[in-house]
């Protein structure tokens, strides 16, 4: 830390005799201009958007609080929120505990095959979504899907996956956990592989079975990786847009409206106002969420 | 004292996963090589090979189009995070200058910024500028982001003073030092944005969904998703069918690009996942 305070004094003394003083506002100019002209104007016109009615033409008319009241107030946002938290609900706590196990299980060093493991893990990351999407509409469909098809081959019945209230959820949460849940892994796997081995050593000679070495080693070390996904994850399960207006629409009877879908719904509608205002009490709910996330998951003593 | 060696569970275990995580895909693959009509009468055998699924996807929507939108969207896009990122993290990671901090804190701010939240604005700033519909709208915001920055930032902020002194003392520009001895340094890195940003904007979607609305614009992932709401309006027999096969036809075609770029440069792919993780 001392030697970094150090050089980056001796930056400044060469620096001011070699005149960069402008160079380095120069380097960071591109991004506040994308910044300014497509982040900032855009976000303080939202803001006042969100305090008018306003139908994408003709004139705008001051509402004050009313787009939020009309929201705070409409049981479709809140049912909204309550699907993608019946979403988060089946999503993170599964892939925690999942990644985490199969992260467990890459990490041994004897293990062979595990760049191969590792390539399959993380393939359906890398495919579109939109693309998979399309794939889960055929697979789970009702009548002609491959999953009903092998139910049936060993004779059970058919399932609604996707046009029924109570597993059109599950299907998509499916969807979300089979594409990321090899992110999961990965950023368990860095998280684990950063734990010293003489920390193992060290708790097989104080004779701790492994599933005790488990818990009370492995997951305290690597709870900033726990806490770094399920905040990413928080974020994004409450964004959640393309899985459903691809597969469901929303449907059935609104039982996969996410908060992020609903959102979209308000511009289809050309309800402006009320979009903008949307957007900003998620924008609070999220900031909220991970704050929770990160607060609940911090070590209590640092380890460093 | 050495790790216990897995034993047949684990390998049974991780192997059920990874079919789990292929099967899809592979599904996905080989049906679109079958008649259309197998695939709903027969979805667990592999038949064919035939074409007639991507005949029948190119003839009825514009995919080439799309392809080359996005590659024209990749090109130029890619190319703004590629320059502008780094030259940014530089600036951030070896130079002092009032408002550094601050200045920098913005960026950090940004990067918790949900992309949600500007949708709407931001349609409404292309329609004022006459931008729905081109591709500036689908190119320009998000060209230069916060979280390429901070990882670049990280990337360069590990190369030694002393090789930047070396380089302004052979008398190059401060723009000379960075692209003749920075660049040099940390091509790996290079490497690994170009994979992780070449994967956010090919697949990315939500935005063009948005922001064109005309099939002389729309990237792939936009044609594709006109494909899937041609299948909730049509039930019926045999076009049933053919829907279905270009569907499958659609997606492959889409996601063996990135498949493909994945698997040769995986350790690019995963030293750039793990870039976001570094300081959770």
């Amino acid at each position: 830390m001392t030697s970094l305070t150090a050089t980056t004094a001796g930056r400044a003394a060469t620096g001011s005799r070699r005149l960069p003083r402008l160079s380095p506002y120069l380097f960071i100019a591109p991004f506040f201009a994308v910044f300014a002209a497509f982040g900032v104007y855009p976000l303080v016109y939202a803001l006042r958007l969100s305090f008018t009615r306003w139908r994408g033409a003709g004139e705008a008319t001051w509402v004050g609080v009313g787009n939020y009241v009309y929201l705070l107030t409409n049981p479709d946002f809140w049912a909204s929120l309550g699907n993608s938290a019946v979403m988060w609900l089946l999503i993170v706590p599964v892939q925690v505990i999942a990644g985490l196990g199969a992260a467990v299980l890459l990490a041994n060093a004897r293990l062979r095959l595990r760049g191969l493991f590792r390539v399959a893990f993380i393939a359906p990351f890398v495919t579109p979504l939109v693309a998979m999407a399309q794939v889960w509409i055929v697979v789970f469909d009702e009548d002609y899907g491959l999953v009903n098809h092998v139910l049936g081959l060993v004779g059970l019945p058919a399932v609604s996956w996707l046009t029924s209230t109570a597993w059109a959820k599950p299907t998509l949460a499916l969807l979300f956990l089979w594409k990321t849940t090899g992110f999961a892994i990965i950023i368990l796997l860095a998280g684990l592989q950063a734990v010293p081995g003489a920390v193992y050593e060290a708790a097989s000679i104080d004779g701790a079975s492994r599933w005790r070495q488990f818990w009370s080693l492995t997951v305290p070390l690597v709870r900033r990786s726990i806490a770094f996904l399920v905040v990413v994850q928080t974020l994004a399960v409450f964004q959640m847009f393309a899985e459903p207006y691809v597969v469901t629409e929303g449907g059935p009877y609104g039982s996969t409206t996410t908060a992020g879908l609903y959102l979209y719904d308000h511009i289809s509608a050309s309800d402006l106002g009320t979009g903008a205002a949307n957007s900003f009490l998620l924008v609070l709910l999220v900031f909220g969420l991970s704050l929770g996330a990160v607060r609940l998951l911090r070590p209590k003593e640092e380890v460093s | 004292m050495k790790q216990a060696r897995p034993g047949p569970v684990q390998y049974v275990v991780l192997a059920l996963l990874a079919v789990a995580f292929l099967y899809p895909i592979w599904w996905a693959l080989s049906s679109s090589l079958k008649p259309a009509a197998e695939i709903i009468t027969s979805p667990l055998s592999v038949g064919g090979p035939t074409l007639d699924n991507y005949r029948a996807m190119f003839a009825d929507v514009p995919i080439g189009t799309g392809f080359v939108n996005t590659a024209l969207v990749l090109a130029v896009k890619g190319a703004m995070t590629m320059v502008f990122c780094p030259l940014a993290g530089y600036a951030f990671a070896k130079y002092t200058f009032p408002g550094k901090n601050a200045l920098f804190g913005v960026v950090m701010l940004t990067l918790m910024l949900p992309t949600l939240v500007l949708i709407i604005p931001l349609l409404l700033e292309m329609s004022a500028l006459g931008w729905v519909n081109t591709y500036q709208a689908l190119i320009l915001p998000g060209s230069v982001d916060a979280f390429s920055i901070f990882w670049m930032r990280q990337v360069i902020a590990a190369i030694p003073d002393e090789l930047l002194d070396a380089g302004r003392v052979d008398g190059a520009s401060e723009f000379g030092v960075f692209a003749r001895v920075v660049i040099p340094v940390i091509r790996p890195g290079l490497a690994a944005l170009a994979v992780l940003t070449t994967m956010n904007i090919y697949n990315d979607f939500v935005w063009p969904v948005v922001a064109v609305n005309d099939t002389a614009h729309q990237t792939v992932q936009v044609v594709l998703s006109t494909l899937a709401q041609n299948v909730t309006g049509n039930r019926v027999g045999a076009d049933f069918a053919t829907v279905w096969g270009e569907l499958l036809a659609a997606g492959s075609i889409a996601m063996l690009p990135l498949l493909v770029i994945f698997i040769l440069l995986q350790r690019h792919f995963i030293s750039g996942i793990l870039a976001g993780s570094v300081k959770g």
